[in-house]
Parts: C-alpha cells; structure tokens; sequence
C-alpha cells in the first residue's frame, strides 16, 4: 500500500505541476470570489466598521468548504474523467481493490488540496488583514472535517459511477456543504444542537471556528464528537462506493460513459 | 497449461423494460502460448464477454477462471492479466511514456524499482525508448499502442486481453502490433484477440471462436476451420490462352477453361491436365482455399447481429 500511495503521491504531484496553470487559475479564482463577497460586506458595512473575530470565522468556512470542494469534484470528476478517458477500467483490474486505489489516490491528493489551501487562505488573510491563529490543536479538528468530507466525496463517487454525469448534482451539492460548514452550529441549543452533531462536518468545522478564531482551547468531548461524526460519514461513504462498485459491474456501465 | 478458462458465461441487459442476452453460454479456454482470435459482429457480444473475463462485468452465470483463480472471486487473479481495451484509452496522455509504466506497474502489484527496470526493458524492446520523456498525448498513433501493450505487460502476465489492438493504425504500425502479439505469444502467454481485420485473425491466431448473437458459432483451431470451409479443386493460372487441341483435351477430362484459367474440381485429374498443358509457362497452380473473411461471413450472415444500440 505504500507503494501505491507513493505511486500516487508522484503521479497527482507530476500532473499538477505540468499543468500548473490550472492550479493556480483555481487559486485565483477562488480568492477573488472571496475578496468580491469581503468588499461588498464592507462597503454595506461602512469603511469603519471591524469584523475582527466574524470575518475570522467567515475565512475558515469559506476555505474548509474550497477544501471540500476540492475534495468532492477530485473523487467524482476523478471517476468522471477517467472513465471519458478510459484508463477508469485499467484501475478496477488491479490486485487492489478499488475502494483501496482511491482511498489512497485520495490521500494523495491531499498534499496538493492543503498546498492549494494554504494559497489560498495566505493570499485572503493577505488581503483582509485577518490575523487567524493555527495552534496544533486544531489539526485533530480539521482532521474530523476531512473524514466527513471524503466519506462525502466518496458517497458522490458512487453516484458518479451509477450514474456517470454528476456535474449538475455537484453544482446544487456545493450550495449544502457551504451551509455544512459555515453555519455555526456549535451556537445551536436544545434539538437544533442534536441535528448539529449529527449532519456531515458540521461540529468539526465548529470547532475549528472555537479554536481558530475564537482562541477558546479544543473541548475533549466536541472533539470525540466531531470524531465519531467524521467515522460515521466516511465508513457510509465506503460502503456505498462497494455497493456502487458491484451494481456498475453488474449493469456492465463501468467503462461507459 | 489452460491460462484462461470460462465456462457458461451469461449476460443480459434490459433493453425498452425487457432483458435481452447479450451472451449466452459462452465458454472459452485458451492454453500457454497460444493466439485465441474472438470474432464477432458489432453487438455479438464480444467486448461484455471480454469484460466479464476481465473483472469488469458480473456474469449472471457462469465462471471464469485466470490461472486457476476467479478474478470475481479473488483479486489475486487479476495479477494474472493485462488488457488494452477499447483502442489509446489505456494511458493517462498527461504523464510520459516511463512514467505511465512505473505508475502501473505498481498499481498492478509491483514495487516502485521492479517497475522502473520493467519499464525500461519493455521501452527498449517496443523501440520506444527515445520517447520514454515524451507526454502519451504527444506520441503517434502507433507509438501510443505499442505503450499500452507495453503497460499491460508490465507485470508480467500469463493472459493478455487485446480488444482491437490495430485499429486506427497505419500500415506499418499495424505490422509492428503483428510483431510484438507473435512474439508475446511465443514467450508463452495466452492471447485473447478481438478484431474486425481478419486477415490479421488469420495470420495471429491458432484458433478462432466466433461469437453471433451472443452465441459461439465456431471454435476451431484457424487452419482446421480453413480446411473445413475450403474446396478441393485447384486453379492452374497460365500465362498465355490455350490452343485449341489442348483445350478440348482438357475439357474431354471435365476441367472448366476460363480465358487464362483451368479449374480442376477433381484433384485427381490434376497431373493428367499439367500433361497436357507441359509446357506452357504457367503463373501459379493453386488449391482452393477460404479465407476467414468468407468463413465468418458464411457463419454470421444466417443470422444477422443485434441492434445496434445494444452494447456489445
């Protein structure tokens, strides 16, 4: 499994930078989108008035939600692609199962979401003057978020291999997981509080907001959680991705496009 | 030694709310070393059959097996086999050509330096080694075939799927695909060959299985199926018309003369007409012969192919 992982590690790593023009239009892109929605807050808000600690909160949403978009249009577009492409059958004759090549695929890939992250969340911290804090303790929250967000991408994987088109699913789909992960449900009480822990990265992306810009230390039990949360949606994702997997073979539609 | 082995292999797919069998029953074993070509009209049914050895199609019935292990069953059959399927679509056209081969090399169970060494001695032998920096998307036609051979051989396989290997290719990359299946062969792998260039079936294959209707219509090994469907007589092709002694002395025998042509259609008289005709400068004498343009002619236009909606 090393192997393949390092395997995929060189083979996103060569495609990216070859084609680096890509990367790096998405980068601009995607901060530009940002500092259009922060110069019109601001000009609605006044010239005076300080967001501070709001606009630090606002940042980490937008850029976990391009994170999870990065990681839902990588998984299915992937698949997408690659079976327009055709080397999608090559990868499903391998001694390695398919949900262990993207697995592995898709930790790979992650070197190159956080690079491109870390881009873009320079350049809008850069622009803003927002003055986020990174302790280490936000890494096990972050890593909550991402479970969810790859069990996520694999659930959408599946559809992609069901259904082969999923671009307009995508588009509607990246509308939930800006509220997924900008709406501060870590503020909810009561049942609302309950709906929070339960739907997908939500008390991760709370935390983060906690420690991040709110500087308050990482709670053992929201933490545990945003944990069991993230295990929950990825383990759900793998299971559809399996049964996806057999049902395309059955159906003989996993070349076809 | 039987590398591949399927036995009763079916497949339906609903078409308009209804299934419809898009192979049924099909069985095939091919040996070490030999050249099975799989042939079939558009629709017969050959790329599911070819799926469903590979993994990729459930059958509904039916089992397969790659060196004795069910490569539905057990993954480690997979390690088995190498296919190129479906023409150039088998390479990521973004990487060269070396590392398209290290990147599947170690998909396909090896580590990252058996791969490279692999890699390297697969480009010399392919003649690709000058491109080995090149991008796939900027290799030729040709060149890009020969790669996706040379990937699908990298982990060095006892099976090799070729699901129309020459298609789109120019004459002398045609001959070069000829080349590389013959001499792949003689190291002793099987060899499962689909193409509509019979010709090309005819001079690869040891054998021909014929698939119309989702059905096997003929299995022989290719020079049997030749014999079986060519005639006895013989064509003496001569170089000038014949006077008119001779020619009432060969059709006094019941030999046909057509302008510079004697058909002898009783193989026994053969010798009595080269008597008569000595001689005369011929051109050739020839035994009839099919070929298997005619054959699978013969064996699938008593029933023509399926819609051609219906994947095949």
């Amino acid at each position: 499994m090393t192997e393949l992982f390092l395997a995929e590690l060189r083979r996103s790593w060569i495609q990216l930078l070859r084609y680096s023009t890509e990367a790096i239009a998405g980068i601009v892109i995607t901060t530009v989108v940002f500092y259009g929605l922060f110069l019109s807050a601001q000009y609605m808000a006044g010239p005076n008035l300080q967001f501070g600690e709001r606009l630090d909160s606002v940042i980490i949403g937008y850029v976990l939600w391009t994170l999870a978009l990065f990681i839902m249009t990588d998984i299915a577009g992937n698949l997408q692609r690659e079976a327009q492409t055709g080397t999608l059958e090559q990868l499903f004759i391998s001694p390695y199962s398919a949900t262990q090549v993207f697995l592995t695929r898709a930790i790979a890939s992650l070197s190159i979401q956080l690079t491109l992250l870390a881009g873009i969340l320079g350049t809008i911290m850069l622009l803003t003057g927002s003055r986020l804090s990174f302790p280490l303790a936000v890494l096990p929250a972050f890593i909550t978020v991402l479970l969810g967000a790859y069990g996520l991408a694999f659930a959408m994987g599946s559809l992609s291999l069901l259904l082969k088109q999923v671009q307009q699913l995508l588009g509607i789909f990246q509308f939930a997981l800006l509220f997924l992960l900008a709406v501060p449900s870590e503020s909810w009480t009561g049942s609302l509080k309950l709906l929070g822990l339960l739907l997908p990265m939500a008390p991760g992306a709370g935390l983060l907001r906690q420690v991040m810009a709110q500087g308050q230390p990482l709670q053992p039990i929201p933490l545990l959680l945003a944990m069991v949360n993230g295990a929950l949606y990825l383990t759900f994702g793998l299971v559809m991705f399996r049964l996806a997997e057999r049902e395309t073979k059955r159906r003989g539609k996993l070349g076809g496009y | 030694m039987q590398i591949l082995e399927a036995q009763t292999l079916k497949k339906s797919y609903p078409v308009k709310g209804q299934a419809v069998l898009a192979v049924r029953d099909v069985s095939l074993n091919i040996a070490a070393g030999e050249v099975l070509a799989f042939l079939g009209p558009n629709g017969a049914g050959k790329t599911t059959t070819i799926k469903m050895i590979a993994g990729l199609i459930l059958p509904d019935a039916g089992w397969v097996r790659i060196a004795g292990r069910n490569p539905h069953q057990d993954a480690k059959a997979l390690r088995s086999l190498g296919a190129v399927l479906e023409g150039n679509r088998n390479l990521y056209w973004r990487l060269t050509a070396a590392e398209n081969l290290e990147y599947f090399g170690v998909l396909r169970g090896l580590s990252r330096r058996v791969a490279r060494q692999r890699g390297q001695t697969l480009l010399e032998r392919f003649e690709l080694t000058e491109k080995r920096k090149t991008v796939v998307q900027a290799l030729s036609r040709g060149m890009q075939q020969k790669l996706a051979i040379a990937v699908a051989l990298i982990h060095d396989p006892q099976l090799l799927l070729l699901d129309e290997p020459t298609l789109g290719l120019d004459v002398e990359a045609t001959q070069t695909v000829k080349t590389l299946v013959r001499e792949i062969a003689a190291e002793g792998r099987a060899i499962l060959l689909t193409t509509h260039q019979l010709d090309i079936a005819e001079e690869l294959s040891d054998r021909v299985a014929i698939i119309n209707q989702g059905k096997i219509v003929a299995e022989e090994p290719t020079a049997e199926l030749i014999r079986q469907f060519s005639g006895t007589a013989y064509t003496v092709e001569l170089e000038a018309e014949l006077d008119g002694d001779r020619l009432q002395k060969i059709e006094a025998l019941g030999a046909v003369v057509q302008a510079h042509t004697v058909i002898v259609r009783d193989p026994a008289l053969l010798y009595h007409v080269l008597d008569i005709l000595k001689p005369l400068p011929l051109v050739k004498v020839e035994k009839d012969r099919a070929n298997l343009t005619d054959i699978f002619l013969t064996l699938t236009q008593a029933h023509p192919g399926l819609p051609p909606d219906l994947n095949d």
